[in-house]
């Protein structure tokens, strides 16, 4: 697979991510089921997370991939504050 | 990542892909999705209320702690073991499709594994796992009164 390639999944994902986090520094979702759809890893480092505690970090991201994460078996959420 | 737990996350995501599993969308009608709350059965609010008081540590996993049958159950499981936890609630959602639905209500947490300290919700298997990295899982669970395995270990290291 391409490196600068990437797949439909990943780039809705990606997508739904920047509009529901624009204060977000960096946005990066990887497809971890093979190009499947099925399983996603996401990296998310925003300004909106500052002072929230890690559960409620992720639960954004659930929150804002709610409609996507009915069509996946699993995924894997890394959360960040940007370096002051 | 500690080689354990590598090793552990490697024989869990061999399961994973072994096993046909269901998207999330599709557990919400197991139990009656919704209506499974209030109805006093194992998927209520307060059956699950008194499930994850029952115990400091509570999990809510696929599979058992001897037999997970999902790689993040597995290393929920692992990251446990590392810190000399053995003795904890946990509940095989597999077993019970009310209560799959139920936990992901009453936590509203779209997935399993699911991990309880002192009744509270802590998060999953990457939460656990990064609570673990940074040390602040050491810190809860001295809170709960458990002294972890880890510290022994360190200690153990600063002598040689």
């Amino acid at each position: 697979r391409s490196f600068t390639s990437q797949t439909d999944g990943e780039a809705r994902v990606s997508r739904v991510l920047r509009e529901k986090f624009p204060r977000a520094a960096a946005i990066r979702v990887v497809d971890i089921s093979g190009g499947c759809g099925s399983m996603y890893e996401i990296h998310i480092e925003s300004e909106e997370f500052r002072e929230k505690r890690m559960v409620q970090q992720h639960q954004m991201v659930n929150e804002a991939l709610s409609e996507e994460i009915k069509s996946m078996h699993g995924l894997r959420i890394f959360t960040s504050t940007p370096k002051p | 990542m500690s080689g354990v737990v590598r090793a552990a996350w490697r024989l869990g995501a061999a399961a994973v892909r072994g096993r046909a599993g269901r998207p999330l969308s599709q557990t919400a009608g197991e139990g009656g999705g919704a209506t499974a709350e209030g109805s006093g059965g194992s998927g209520s609010r307060d059956a699950i209320e008194r499930l994850v008081r029952e115990h400091p540590v509570v999990v809510f996993m696929k599979g058992s702690p001897e037999q997970p049958l999902c790689g993040f159950s597995n290393a929920v499981v692992q990251i446990l073991r590392l810190h000399g936890v053995e003795d904890y609630r946990a509940h095989d959602v597999l077993q019970d499709p009310d209560l799959r639905q139920g936990i992901k209500n009453y936590s509203n947490w779209p997935t399993i594994p699911q991990v309880y300290l002192n009744g509270e919700f802590v998060g999953g298997c990457d939460i656990l796992l990064q609570m673990h990295q940074n040390g602040d899982l050491v810190e809860e669970l001295k809170k709960l009164g458990i002294r972890s395995a880890l510290l022994d270990a360190e200690k153990d290291q600063d002598k040689k």
